[in-house]
């Protein structure tokens, strides 16, 4: 056949003539992006993600799918201009696009775990591989499960039904699980050695979870503790009814002994310098933790008696704890002042929390603030200290009543002091917990940048700071946050110290466009219909005496049973062609937006009714491939276009279901659907695969 | 009683406003008597239906508003002699000013000859340019005669229809087709009704010249089902043409075989676009597809065709019978002969008119239309239908001429032309056109289906108080994304309207974003209805005329809006004697 020679971004090449601007890119290396086109069909030019401009032409783009090349012709396939139309595209496709990638639980979890997975491998009974299968995305799962404030839960779409799956729970099970069958927790070998050496400042939850990608990845890490034992907050800062030191020690021993030497009692600063352990090591991840109690600047804070949460706390893992008398005051209205406050009951004592702000500004979690109620905490909200004098053996703390103001930055009414409203508790012992700050002195010599918050700064994907192979990750470079994020940024902290390891560039782990249904409160109610209500199973409870007297645990683990039919519970949500979905491929190349235009968008709506095809219309992006592979290859028109203008859709003909088409089930449509409007019928994966 | 004959107007324009009745009515009363009935289509003159036309010996006298009452007074002056002088409509002065711009080449037959009538046409010299070509001139020779016309297409784009003739009359295909696009869809315009309802023998003689031009012998018309009466006129003409052999095999011994069929659409707007029109012949779904390969090279069935307009047909005949300097004397820059506009809108003399080219905007608005309705000062044209833009007063020395007017923005389009006044929201037309094109987007592309749609969002936005500053950035960006990467003319021009009203009418868009204001007086959220208290004579009127009792006052008091109640409808500015209701 005749060939032309064609231009293609200034390149020129020989194509067979009749060719089209599509393929004579591919033939020049320009990888155009198309969704309605497919090798076997005929040219339609529906998408338009694929269109170009042909130089000397007119002002107008054209779809290279279908524009055949003349000699001489010359195109731009690749611009700032064609990009932006692409880009354009994507975001008006993506607004009338209704689905989720990924289930909202696995998108609002820090850790990016796969929920959906590991539930329903529980479901069928397969519990070692869900434990394998959480532990790709965050290496504790069992103590996560114990102390994590779950916002998959809040996310979960079975809220809508009636009631969350009980996530956090299921995580913890599935690991009691794994130690009750196999005696501890079974990690994968690391890969082989690849001689480059890490160290590790911190042995908390990210620098133990840093330790153990990087383990993994073949390298030989060294951990740096201040302190006698691993844990850092989790064992420091969280009381031991809620999470026991043998799940601590079983799974960052576990990580131990993958060969990660954990140095401890060694104090970076006093014990040796961060700048010898960056000259000693390839490279060096910090993870220090948000160790410092804030101040609460006012008078008598440093009066005996008076002591800071995590102080306390730290000191009651210590077996030391301070005295604290019979009757306490907690100042503040986070996790740590629960913690304080339970803990103190369980020493026998009165506890009495004062927050300056109301129940719904309040930091902790629910679940924790209710127990606390459950257990005698006191709570007085609208409540802020003044100063602490000393009287007698007792100590008065002078306090304002505080009203709501005007919303601060975090979106917070800003509480302000009610005139002349001051009054005076007594007490045995204040403790302020208000807040935690990061404590950074030790890594200074490093030279890296501090932010104003106190905090390291580093680059949002990879974590690595502006120095090249010094990462930071963890409540030092967050502020303090919850344990999942630390693990989750740990996680990804270690990607990109294995790709510089190694010599790569630095991306740090790929981040996918993740199309959404919006909010929970948002979604159609059509995606709800049809469930049945099951109460959702929670985890048993100790005896409630031995609750107000002991330290013991207070949640039982679920009995095998139980926790199968909880995590059939799932809805399954997310999408099946997620993974092969070249309208998320391509959002994610060209950095689209979904709701940069919001408007009317397609309603849930699917076609269930045949036996090997399902149609969900609401992610059909109306390109006519599966329309065009029924009538071009197969000969049927099971499929068609109807009505007009923005409501168009494809379905089959007359309101039909597809099932009561001649649809024989062929696959030819779903082999070219660049998305999920048109899907064969599937089992979720059975596979544990890495994604 | 007088030998007369009395035509009355049956268009559909005409039998909307009561024609039908008067025909009925006319004929009832002149049975057994010396007067004749006949009918005959539009004329054009839409303000002044029903329209009888009085054929006496002498003379032929158009009366314009009849009804029954005047009907009677007619028939009476039949018996007595004198014609009345009232309601005659083409002899003022005024009148004149409407007529006399006007050039009437496709027109001519119209709202004149029965429609129903092919002796009539013949009469007219009908047919006689079709003899001229088979007796005297050689494909070819037709086709330099349209070349020298300057004939161009009248659909809208205006591409020379000598040269898409030779594009088909070169393919060697032994099939070819013709087709006449009727499928008519642009809110306002209504030309090409009006011709196949007035001298359907007209598009007939056009495309039997053009099969014997261009070697085609197969012919549709394309017509919306939404024309019963052209539907039903166009198919009596061409069963008349065949029976005295204008069309079919061997058409007056020459030789030439034509068949015509009419196709019905089922009125989707984008069907008016040739590929779509071709797909929806062929019976599948009327969705546009990428040209080339153009309809010349593969149309109906994959066989070459050529698509022209219902206008451009009915000029043929003209030009073949009078000449190609006949048609070209009318100029301006590269346009010739005359333009059909559909006047619409604020105007006071409505209807269809034909204009040669190069007249300009101001002589059609403020001359053949007579100005506005309301008085007010004329603001605007919108031109070219739901894909054409708006012209500012500024701009009404533009001449009728494609380039001219698409220098402005706008485009020529099938010739719907609506004038606005200072009382029109230039961001709510906007609005209207592009609510039309979005329906009517066949729903294939991104860019058209869900671009068009997210502007009007923005639009809607705007006009219910809720724009913020960058919508009019995003509206714009959104505009010319939507411009360039459409594959239709349907997408490509739908944003002209708004295009255009950015450009001339940005301090509109300001206001309803900035100011939370309209200034025309029309988007309901950003308006209030006030009681002027020194002119309310307290007379209840708008008190009674209020559909939902948002109007409180007692008899001689000044009366006062509720706005928290008042919809906006406006009926008690139109109900007040005292002008005492005004519009914030």
């Amino acid at each position: 056949m005749a060939q032309v020679t064609v231009n293609i971004n200034g390149k020129a090449v020989r194509v067979e003539e009749g060719s089209t601007v599509l393929q004579a890119a591919k033939i020049a290396g320009y990888d155009i992006p198309t969704l309605c086109h497919s090798e076997n069909l005929k040219p339609f030019t529906s998408c338009f993600i694929c269109a170009v401009k042909v130089e000397g032409g007119k002002e107008n783009m054209v779809p290279s799918c279908a524009t055949v090349v003349t000699d001489g012709m010359s195109v731009i396939v690749e611009s700032e201009e064609i990009n932006e139309s692409r880009r354009m595209c994507l975001n008006l496709l993506l607004s009338d696009h209704y689905g989720d990638c990924i289930p909202p639980c696995e998108d609002a979890c820090p850790a990016s775990i796969d929920i959906k997975g590991f539930l329903d491998l529980t479901a069928k009974g397969r519990e070692i591989d869900a434990a394998q299968l959480m532990r790709l995305k965050a290496p504790i799962p069992g103590i996560l499960g114990r102390i994590c404030p779950a916002p998959c839960e809040t996310a979960c779409r079975r809220n809508r039904v009636d009631e969350p799956l009980s996530i956090r729970a299921m995580k913890r099970y599935i690991i009691d699980y794994e130690i009750s069958g196999k005696g501890r927790v079974q990690l994968p070998v690391p890969e082989p050695d690849t001689g480059k050496k890490v160290a590790v400042i911190g042995a908390g939850p990210a620098g133990m979870s840093a330790a153990y990608y990087m383990r993994l990845k073949g390298h030989r890490v060294t951990v740096f503790e201040a302190r006698a034992m691993s844990g850092g907050m989790l064992r420091y800062g969280i009381p031991s009814y809620r999470l026991p030191d043998k799940n601590i020690d079983e799974e960052l021993g576990a990580i131990e002994k993958l060969g990660v030497e954990v140095h401890y009692n060694t104090e970076i600063g006093k014990h040796i310098k961060a700048k010898e352990l960056e000259r000693e090591y390839d490279c060096l991840m910090i993870a220090i933790g948000a160790q410092g109690a804030t101040s609460m600047r006012i008078e008598g804070e440093d009066l005996e008696r008076v002591y800071s949460g995590i102080d306390y706390l730290a000191r009651l893992v210590e077996g030391s704890p301070p005295y604290i008398g019979n009757k306490v005051l907690v100042i503040g209205g986070g996790n740590t002042a629960i913690d304080v406050s339970r803990s103190a009951i369980r020493l026998g004592a009165e506890a009495t929390i004062l927050y300056r702000r109301t129940r719904s500004e309040m930091p902790a979690n629910d679940y924790e603030i209710e127990e606390a109620l459950h257990e005698g905490v006191k709570i007085e909200f609208l409540v802020a200290p003044v100063s602490i004098r000393r009287r007698a053996d007792r100590l008065v703390l002078e306090c304002t009543r505080m009203e709501l103001g005007e919303p601060d930055s975090s979106g917070r009414r800003r509480p302000v002091p009610v005139e002349g409203s001051e009054f005076e508790i007594e007490a045995t012992a204040v403790i302020s917990a208000i807040g935690q700050k990061v404590l950074p002195d030790c890594i200074t010599d490093l030279g890296i940048e501090i932010t104003k918050w106190g905090t390291i700064k580093t680059d949002p994907n990879t974590f690595m700071t502006g120095r090249p192979g010094i990462f930071s990750f963890g409540d030092c470079q967050t502020g303090a946050d919850i344990a999942v994020r630390a693990v989750g940024n740990a996680r990804k902290a270690a990607f990109a110290a294995h790709q510089y390891l190694m010599g790569e560039e630095v991306t740090g782990e790929p981040v996918l466009f993740n199309s959404s249904m919006g909010p929970l409160e948002e979604v159609s109610e059509k995606v709800f219909e049809g469930y049945e209500k099951k109460p959702r199973i929670t985890l048993p409870i100790i005896a409630e005496d031995k609750r107000l007297t002991s330290f013991e645990e207070i949640e039982k683990c679920f009995e095998t049973g139980k926790a199968r039919e909880e995590a059939a519970r799932c809805l399954k949500c997310g999408c099946d062609a997620a993974e092969e979905c070249k309208l998320r491929q391509y959002a994610t190349r060209y950095g689209a937006e979904q709701r940069l235009f919001v408007g009317e968008c397609r309603d849930y709506q699917t076609d269930d009714s045949h036996e090997k095809i399902k149609m969900e219309i609401h992610k059909c992006i109306n390109c006519g491939a599966c329309v065009r592979a029924c009538a071009e290859i197969k000969g049927f028109h099971v499929l068609s276009f109807e009505k007009r203008g923005f409501i168009t859709r494809i379905k089959a003909p007359f309101g039909r279901a597809l099932a009561d088409t001649h649809c024989d089930g062929c696959g030819e449509c779903v082999k070219v659907c660049p998305t999920a409007g048109i899907m064969e019928k599937r089992v979720i994966t059975e596979e544990i695969s890495e994604h | 009683m007088k030998k007369a004959k009395l035509i009355v107007g049956l268009g559909s324009c005409g039998i909307a406003a009561g024609a039908q009745d008067i025909y009925d009515y006319i004929s009832s009363k002149v049975e057994g008597t010396s007067v004749e009935m006949g009918i005959t289509s539009c004329v054009g003159l839409c303000h002044a239906e029903p329209i009888v036309d009085v054929l006496t010996a002498e003379e032929r006298i158009t009366y314009g508003n009849v009804d029954r009452k005047f009907a009677d007074k007619l028939l009476e002056a039949l018996q007595e002699g004198e014609l009345p002088r009232e309601n005659r409509i083409l002899d003022s002065e005024e009148e004149k000013k409407y007529l006399e711009p006007q050039v009437k080449i496709v027109l001519k037959n119209c709202g004149v000859i029965d429609p129903e009538s092919i002796d009539e046409y013949i009469q007219t010299g009908g047919y006689e340019a079709l003899k001229k070509c088979l007796t005297t001139m050689k494909p070819e020779e037709i086709i330099e005669e349209i070349k020298k016309s300057g004939l161009r297409g009248r659909g809208g784009a205006g591409f020379p229809t000598a040269v898409k003739w030779s594009f088909l009359a070169a393919s060697p295909s032994k099939i070819k087709y013709l087709v006449c696009n009727a499928d008519e869809g642009d809110p306002g315009a209504f030309m090409d009704r009006a011709i196949m309802e007035g001298d359907p023998h007209a598009v007939i003689e056009g495309m039997v010249i053009g099969s014997y031009a261009t070697g085609a012998d197969h012919g549709y018309i394309y017509c919306r089902a939404e024309y019963p009466l052209a539907l039903k006129r166009i198919k009596k003409a061409i069963s008349e043409a065949e029976e005295r052999n204008f069309l079919g095999e061997n058409i007056l011994q020459s030789g030439l075989s034509f068949h015509l069929d009419v196709k019905e659409g089922a009125g989707a707007f984008v069907c008016g676009e040739e590929t779509a029109l071709i797909a929806s012949i062929e019976g599948k779904r009327g969705m546009p597809r990428l040209r080339p390969p153009f309809p010349a090279q593969s149309g109906i069935g994959g066989y070459p065709t050529n698509i022209n307009n219902v206008e451009t047909w009915v000029n043929v005949p003209r030009i073949i019978l009078n000449g190609a300097s006949s048609f070209n004397k009318y100029s301006y820059g590269k346009s010739f002969g005359t333009k059909i506009f559909a006047l619409a809108g604020k105007i006071k003399r409505g209807g269809l008119i034909e204009v040669p080219m190069g007249l300009s905007i101001r002589n059609i608005v403020e001359e053949i239309g007579g100005g506005t309705t309301t008085g007010l000062p004329v603001k605007a044209v919108q031109i070219g239908g739901p894909a054409g833009g708006c012209i500012p007063d500024s701009l009404f020395d533009t001449p009728i001429d494609y380039d001219s007017i698409n220098a402005t923005g706008a485009i020529m389009g099938s010739g719907g032309l609506v004038v606005m006044d200072e009382k029109t929201c230039m961001v709510d037309v906007a609005k209207y056109f592009l609510s039309f094109t979005q329906k009517e987007s066949c729903g294939k592309c991104t860019f058209c289906r869900i671009g068009t749609k997210r502007m009007l969002e923005i639009l809607e936005k705007i006009t219910e108080g809720k724009g913020e500053e960058e919508d009019m950035g995003k509206l714009e960006n959104l505009a010319h994304h939507v411009n360039k990467t459409s594959l239709c003319g349907l997408g490509q021009l739908a944003p002209n309207p708004v295009l255009t009203t950015l450009k001339y009418f940005r301090k509109e868009y300001e206001a309803h974003i900035f100011e939370k204001r309209c200034p025309a007086g029309v988007c309901k959220a950003l308006i209030t209805m006030v009681v002027i208290d020194d002119k309310c004579t307290g007379c209840m009127l708008c008190k009674k005329a209020c559909p939902v009792n948002a109007i409180s006052g007692e008899r001689k008091q000044v009366h006062s809006i509720d706005p928290d109640i008042c919809t906006r409808c406006g009926i008690c500015v139109e109900t007040c004697k005292y002008d005492a209701i005004e519009v914030l």
